[in-house]
């Protein structure tokens, strides 16, 4: 079954969504598909059969977030801890990943159409090698698309995206490119794999768990989140609806903390710039305590050096994380 | 056309305001009704799922102690120590760690003093009250007062062998009030979440700077081990959330990987079974690790 389904809203569909996108919408939407081995045990087929009425629930999720003019979605589709399986279902799920890989690159033309640019995020060196390789397809092929985004976590927890990110800018302090005091929240964020994407406005789990199992923990610190009862694979456009007007209903109150955490975010790299400039200019001064004015230029000098520094380094981590699918894609041409 | 689904969009909120004040309205009024009748009646209100707070009504804990006890102020005390207990005891699972999050405007000092206390009773080792506008932090030393007060109050003098150790940000803040071992209550504040990671953050790139390590080294569990004061304390199984907003408003982001989020309408006035109701609703979650 395709990843992408065509079709417009029926009539009522179409009122409420209007209805709908008068108030606030959310622009990113995060989705904890949970429920797949349930609904098959309701429906007393196999878990396979699940979780392909939980994909085939994913392309038709997509159709309604496209209608609600929902840019971005972010997708858990399968966890480091999911290793933990029995190695029949791990397999499986694999086999399910491949198959659904393949299907995308045949449907190159309609993504190109839709303007859909697919990312994965997770350790995929923890993937089977022909894995890895369809995956770079791909995300390479669909890179330059920017109608809509969709993100599906693969061998991902949230745990090693974060130690990861501390990774990276531990590694630019030992290449030289940032210095220690340059390690801020923004930048921490910059590293992360969902770099390239705002935070989400919402986090959507179903099957009436609620918790968030190492999923983009740092990302939704400041997300509506919302639980729903309903499994994956019977995930329905009401729910969808209910879910963004929960939003709706916190959207005041959630900007409000988001922007009282960015002033407070602005003023400890104000603090920190300043520690910085306090100590260059005492090892560096001829003994005089500076003036207001040559603190100030100091200051500004700094950040914009700081800036300088923090830009360089990100753009060679885009340049590793590029040449990964690039390797992949090569090594394929040649086996 | 935009103007009119710009109204209907308004009539729909206003709709939602109304049926969510009349299911508080509601809960107050209802709560000794049979639990099959305020089922029905929640249903047909057509309510969202997130109904955490209603305690339920036909496992309804005995709300007065005093009844049969002695009017002398130590028995009762003591009676309602072993039932908290007991109660404790009976429940599927207890959290080891409990988290309070308040996502209301203007705290209620007693309310939270009062859960702290019927959490250490009940038997959870540690609770982390937490809001996201440092609040309780900026004022850590009257909300331990308020806890020492209510302790006394709820379990009595000799209730004070249950110790409160009282831990800050900052360990120089140590308060003891009895030397004990058990039960810590914690204040956060957004500065324990995301601003934590990154000092560990910079901890690690400091030793890399200095050759102490290679960037290569740094892995889960060396994050893990920083984020953690001290070993004993575990993540919060379990946040009870107080308030309106769906949001864990930046909540130790690290140690909420697994926790379980239970909602309360409000921490004002928040009663002993609320707060059972939660615990039960918490004993009931199966977790499957991913498996």
């Amino acid at each position: 079954m395709s990843w992408i389904r065509e079709g417009e809203l029926n009539l009522i569909e179409k009122i409420s969504a209007n209805i709908l996108k008068a108030g606030p919408m959310p622009k990113h939407v995060a989705f904890i598909m949970d429920g797949n081995r349930r609904f098959a045990r309701k429906k007393q087929m196999e878990r396979q059969e699940g979780h392909m009425q939980g994909f085939n629930k994913l392309a038709e999720t997509l159709r309604w977030c496209k209608h609600l003019n929902i840019q971005e979605v972010t997708v858990y589709a399968f966890s480091i801890e999911n290793f933990k399986r029995s190695q029949n279902e791990v397999d499986g799920l694999m086999v399910l990943a491949k198959q659904k890989f393949e299907k995308l690159l045949e449907e190159r033309e309609n993504l190109e159409k839709h303007g859909v640019c697919i990312r994965v995020l997770g350790d995929l060196n923890m993937l089977p090698l022909d894995l890895q390789q369809l995956i770079a397809k791909a995300v390479v092929s669909t890179k330059t698309h920017n109608k809509c985004f969709l993100n599906v976590c693969f061998a991902y927890t949230s745990r090693y995206e974060i130690t990861n990110a501390v990774r990276e800018m531990a590694w630019g302090v030992e290449q030289g490119q940032i210095k220690t005091s340059d390690v801020s929240e923004a930048l921490l964020s910059e590293c992360l794999y969902s770099n390239n994407s705002p935070n989400p406005d919402l986090l959507i789990r179903t099957s009436g768990e609620v918790r968030l199992s190492d999923f983009l923990l740092w990302q939704t610190s400041h997300s509506c989140l919302v639980f729903q009862s309903v499994l994956w694979p019977e995930y329905s456009f009401w729910n969808l609806c209910e879910a963004i007007l929960q939003y709706q209903l916190n959207h005041t109150s959630i900007q409000k903390a988001r922007d009282l955490h960015q002033e407070h975010q602005a003023f400890v790299q104000l603090e920190a710039d300043r520690a910085c400039v306090a100590e260059h200019l005492q090892h560096h001064g001829n003994g005089k305590p500076a003036d207001a004015r040559r603190r100030q230029e100091a200051l500004q000098h700094y950040a914009t050096c700081r800036e300088e520094r923090i830009h360089d380094f990100l753009e060679a981590l885009q340049n590793r994380r590029d040449s990964y699918y690039t390797d992949l894609l090569s090594n394929a041409v040649v086996a | 056309m935009a103007l009119l689904y710009g109204l209907l969009w308004r009539l729909l909120l206003f709709l939602v305001h109304i049926n969510r004040a009349l299911v508080s309205w509601l809960r107050v009024r209802l709560r000794s009704w049979k639990g099959r009748l305020w089922e029905r009646a929640m249903a047909a209100l057509l309510l969202p799922v997130a109904l955490a707070g209603v305690p339920d009504p036909q496992r309804k804990v005995n709300q007065d102690p005093d009844a049969n006890a002695n009017p002398v102020t130590g028995n009762r005390n003591a009676g309602r120590r072993s039932r908290w207990l007991s109660d404790g005891r009976s429940l599927e699972k207890l959290p080891v760690h409990i988290g309070l999050l308040v996502a209301e405007e203007e705290p209620s000092y007693t309310d939270i003093a009062n859960l702290a206390v019927w959490c250490m009773a009940v038997g959870i080792s540690y609770v982390s009250v937490y809001d996201n506008h440092g609040i309780f932090q900026k004022n850590n030393s009257r909300l331990l007062e308020e806890i020492v007060r209510q302790q006394q109050d709820l379990m009595g003098v000799d209730g004070s062998k249950c110790d409160v150790e009282f831990l800050s940000q900052g360990s120089d803040k140590h308060q003891h009030h009895v030397v004990s071992c058990w039960p810590s209550v914690k204040v956060l504040s957004p500065e324990d979440g995301k601003q934590s990671i990154v000092q560990a953050a910079q901890q690690l790139c400091r030793s890399v700077e200095n050759r102490e390590r290679s960037s290569r080294d740094i892995s889960v569990s060396m994050l893990d081990l920083l984020l953690r004061e001290s070993k004993s304390v575990p993540d919060p199984e379990l946040v009870v959330k107080f308030g309106p907003v769906d949001s864990t408003l930046g909540f130790l982001p690290w140690h909420i990987r697994l926790t379980e989020f239970i909602s309360l309408p409000s921490h004002r006035d928040v009663s002993y079974e609320d707060l059972l109701g939660v615990l039960r609703r918490f004993g009931s979650c199966r977790q499957r690790l991913g498996q």
